[in-house]
């Protein structure tokens, strides 16, 4: 029997020394584990790494330099501690890794793409002809190859993949899910992830958001109706729920009086709504009313501390609705999602980086 | 509870002054282990093991068996136990003309030298202890009267540092290139000087500090 210890070295990363982002085979589980801990905490170090993980520092340290390498993790400044020597904070580079985030709603398809820690680079808005139909996927595939080339070249090189994110039960009328991601796969030469919509905003918000350093919150999405979702430690349960409620905006539509200027300024991305007669107060009160209900019957099974509401609803709107839950239930912080610009897309965003660069 | 690091090297650790005669070497102050010491202050003890002409794992035909690391480093890191961390830097000597040897087997050398380390544990309660591969700067073009005992070495020395990461890579262990912060001297072109020794010990604290180290 050969003696192993002197065989040729076998680099499991170090060899993959082209530009861009490695393949998809070649990140391995520990780099997986140590990019978890970067994508969910803002800067940490090598020591904390090693707790948290119970890898080496050996092992960390030939990870944490490979990713450098490849431009996805940059050191900080070191930081003279109160006690014991100075510690090197390890970051995300926002600029090693960029994704597209595609939602298809019920009135509009939304695009956007963003950088390594989630800031929006690009948004685009494309309004569906008849709400709860898309039939337009060549003009999507259109608006992902514009937005991409938005980007530079070199930044072309470190994207991730396209997420999407879909609706359940699926639009009415468009392409069967399936066959659309694997038209956007094949007209873009990018991977294509799919998720739930309202999985993906509660996962766009626990990467990005609010929520990013919370291991457990309560999750809600309201669009045309109100979709909740519980995170546990930093999982989110019960991903495709179909389960939804019917104070959204469509029920605020719904109550305005026929023909109101005001309901087709509900759907569009203006800061501010105009003003409505009562019904919006009337809604208000409803919709904050769900809110508090589905929080306080889970809050008989789990201590929750932390509800985040994400919308494209205006955030004064969202604003009120916190407050209402917080004058209900004292010992839950309400607060809104920091994705709200377009919580689904950015949340389908943030599925190529969980699905390359974390641990399910 | 003090950490002791010891630097296992050759005559860069040893601080040999560029161009002068082998005895003569730089106070401990100036070398690189003793900017190191400094840096890393009073909880860290710093034990400097240079040799001049020392190889990874060679017996040197002229120079002596004495020049072979790994003879030499089994007993050193006994006499020195328990140690927390060991910095190897060389790889320089393997590449003298009389030993033939290309870049990738000075790296099997240096190798060697960490599976012997593991195999003795001469970390704290019998652990092993951290390792750290530093490849040595890239040789001068120019080697003045050394360039017949080195011929052909300059090209093979900017290689090193490829060949250690990818076996520090494999091995698991630290790794740090010197030739990102210093370079060698023109004086004889293989040996540091004094600016070269305080950017390397700098450099070197601030990886030394980064391994992360609980309530040192």
């Amino acid at each position: 029997m050969p003696d192993m210890r002197f065989a040729p070295p076998n680099p499991l990363r170090i060899a993959d020394r082209a530009s861009g982002l490695n393949s998809l085979s070649v990140r391995s589980h520990n780099e997986r584990l140590v990019l978890s801990l970067l994508l969910q905490n803002e800067a940490t170090t090598r020591l904390e790494i090693g707790e948290k993980t119970g890898l080496s520092a050996q092992t960390i340290s030939v990870i944490v330099r490979s990713l450098e390498q490849e431009g996805l993790v940059v050191r900080g400044e070191a930081q003279k501690g109160r006690v014991g020597p100075p510690t090197t904070p390890l970051m995300l580079n926002s600029e090693g890794a960029y994704s597209v985030g595609v939602s298809v709603g019920y009135r509009n398809t939304h695009i956007v793409v963003v950088d390594f820690i989630g800031n929006v680079q690009h948004q685009r808005v494309m309004p569906h002809k008849t709400a709860d139909t898309f039939d337009a996927p060549e003009a999507l595939a259109l608006e992902i190859h514009q937005a991409i080339a938005g980007l530079s070249q070199s930044r072309q090189t470190r994207i991730a993949g396209v997420g999407l994110a879909l609706p359940t039960p699926p639009i009415r009328s468009g392409p069967d899910h399936d066959v659309l991601h694997r038209y956007l796969e094949a007209e873009l030469g990018l991977p294509v992830f799919v998720q739930n919509d309202i999985t993906a905003a509660a996962g766009g918000e626990s990467l990005f958001g609010t929520a990013r350093q919370l291991q457990d919150f309560l999750f809600f999405y309201l669009g045309a109706r109100l979709h909740g979702r519980l995170v546990l430690n930093h999982q989110i349960y019960n991903g495709n729920s179909p389960l939804s409620y019917d104070v959204g905006v469509l029920a605020l539509e719904r109550a305005l009086p026929p023909g109101d200027a005001a309901a087709e300024k509900l759907w569009g991305q203006d800061h501010a709504w105009p003003s409505m007669g009562p019904q919006l107060a009337t809604w208000q009160q409803a919709c904050a009313e769900s809110l508090v209900q589905l929080t306080q019957s889970l809050l008989q099974f789990i201590e929750l501390k932390t509800v985040v509401l994400s919308s494209f609803v205006p955030a004064d709107i969202c604003a009120a609705l916190c407050m209402l839950i917080r004058q209900e239930i004292p010992s839950v912080n309400a607060v809104v999602g920091r994705t709200s610009a377009a919580p689904k897309a950015v949340g389908a965003a943030s599925l190529p980086f969980s699905s390359r660069f974390m641990v399910n | 509870m003090a950490r002791t690091v010891l630097c296992f090297g050759d005559s860069n650790t040893h601080g040999q002054i560029p161009g002068r005669g082998p005895l003569e070497r730089y106070r401990r102050e100036q070398r690189w282990g003793g900017v190191l010491e400094g840096l890393l202050g009073p909880g860290w003890q710093i034990i400097e093991e240079g040799l001049s002409g020392r190889t990874t794992v060679h017996d040197d035909p002229i120079e002596g068996a004495l020049k072979n690391g790994r003879t030499y480093l089994r007993p050193c890191l006994q006499s020195h136990t328990p140690l927390d961390l060991i910095i190897i830097m060389l790889g320089t000597n393997d590449l003298k003309r009389r030993f033939n040897m290309p870049p990738s087997e000075v790296a099997m050398g240096i190798g060697c030298l960490v599976h012997d380390i593991r195999e003795l544990s001469p970390g704290p309660a019998g652990h092993d202890p951290e390792i750290m591969i530093v490849a040595p700067p890239p040789m001068l073009d120019d080697l003045r009267e050394w360039e017949s005992i080195f011929s052909g070495a300059q090209e093979k020395s900017r290689k090193l540092a490829l060949e250690f990461e990818i076996m520090a890579d494999s091995l698991e262990a630290h790794f740090f290139d010197a030739g990102t912060v210093c370079q060698c001297s023109p004086a004889d072109g293989f040996h540091i000087d004094e600016a070269a020794h305080r950017q390397l010990g700098e450099a070197l604290a601030q990886e030394v500090l980064a391994i992360g180290w609980a309530d040192a």
